[in-house]
């Protein structure tokens, strides 16, 4: 019996320690992640918005998977939104900004946040594996797995499924709230 | 420094090294050496959580009980592992972008769990850090001639860290624009992997002889 708390205590006071160092760290990088991930987002949404004029960022709260809107204009008048949407790969949650026309079809779409494996999933991060889904959302459906696209296309994603069904599931999302939006 | 001291920081460099030697951290040692710039990230990431839970586990030693010994050296493992992605991701984003889920994977790097059951847990805080700093610079010596090789026949660059307007790539005239692709690739590392591994038991064995 002795032996068995003291053992516990022992395995309890480690993991104590553990816990607050990884505490103090996080109570100093915080704030410095937080500004990388602001950064990141920001030249993403200049980058998916081209040459429209950005609007005022807002919260979106009440619909799952899409966290700000930001709308985006062109000579003053509104041609589309962009969304902030999370989702979940094969590494965790993920981020995306992504720029949707006023019904709903996609006009680009940038990776800013995620853990996917290197060579695999992380080929999301780069622009011709968002370019599969540019135009999709209102006359051509989204994927739903890496089998509804082309042969050439399919070669491409091929290898990361779990990661493709998030992203193209994470953009139908934003597609959705664009277009309830819209009725 | 004695030479028994010093003997504890040099022999994962070279003589006993996690890599080509002792054959520890395979998966990520394959996984990450597509360019220089990863594998001098992730060796230096071997090197803080194996030198800090090195030093962690000595410190520890007659008070962790036997029973849960593994345990111990896995939440201890983590923890500078969690803090070490931490670091990264606020001061150097892009090198943890690039190392993704790697970074994380260190916790069950053989090399740390290795050195702290075979040395840690035996030797003095000295020797274990000492351990840990020689053997992380091993490991990060053989990561970064494998992404060497790969990089440079693969790819024809060689990836370092941007600095200032300098994006920190050299390109190689002639292989920049013909590389030789399959060295890039999964095959490319278990091919570099080996040849190097016959290399150094080539000159293991010729020492051999020599004696």
């Amino acid at each position: 019996m002795k032996n068995t708390i003291v053992t516990s205590v022992v395995l309890f006071l480690i993991c104590a320690v553990c816990a607050v160092l990884c505490a103090s760290v996080n109570y100093v990088t915080a704030p410095r992640i937080e500004e990388n991930i602001r950064i990141a987002n920001a030249e993403a949404l200049k980058s998916v918005a081209g040459d429209l004029e950005i609007g005022e960022t807002v919260a979106v709260e009440n619909y799952e998977g899409v966290k700000e809107s930001t709308d985006l204009y062109k000579d003053g008048k509104k041609v589309g939104t962009a969304l902030l949407l999370s989702g979940s790969g094969y590494g965790g949650s993920f981020s995306i900004i992504a720029s949707y026309d006023t019904k709903g079809a996609l006009m680009g779409a940038k990776m800013t946040v995620d853990s996917e494996t290197a060579g695999l999933g992380k080929k999301a991060e780069e622009s011709w594996y968002m370019d599969l889904f540019v135009g999709m959302g209102v006359d051509k459906s989204f994927p739903s797995a890496p089998k509804d696209l082309s042969a050439d296309e399919t070669a491409l994603v091929s290898g990361a499924t779990v990661t493709f069904k998030g992203v193209s599931k994470a953009l139908k999302n934003g597609s959705d709230y664009i277009k309830e939006g819209a009725k | 420094m004695k030479n028994s001291h010093l003997k504890e920081l040099t022999k994962g460099i070279w003589k006993e090294n996690p890599i080509f030697v002792i054959m520890l951290g395979m998966c990520p040692t394959l996984a990450v050496s597509t360019q220089v710039s990863n594998a001098l990230g992730m060796g230096l990431g071997v090197v803080f959580v194996l030198t800090l839970s090195n030093i962690f586990i000595s410190l520890l030693k007659k008070v962790i009980p036997d029973s849960i010994r593994i345990p111990s050296y896995i939440v201890i493992i983590a923890s500078f592992v969690t803090i070490l992605e931490m670091l990264m991701h606020a001061y150097m984003p892009s090198l943890y972008d690039a190392l993704g889920i790697y970074l994380s994977l260190i916790v069950v790097n053989c090399v740390i769990l290795g050195r702290a059951e075979a040395f840690a847990n035996k030797n003095s805080i000295l020797d274990s850090a000492l351990d840990g700093i020689g053997m992380g610079l091993g490991f990060t010596l053989g990561l970064t001639i494998i992404a060497l090789i790969r990089e440079v026949l693969g790819s024809g660059t060689i990836t370092l860290f941007a600095i200032g307007g300098w994006d920190g790539v050299i390109r190689i005239p002639g292989l920049a624009s013909t590389p030789i692709r399959v060295v890039g690739m999964s095959a490319g590392a278990l091919l570099v992997m080996g040849l190097l591994k016959a290399f150094f038991t080539w000159k293991d064995s010729k020492k051999g002889e020599e004696k």
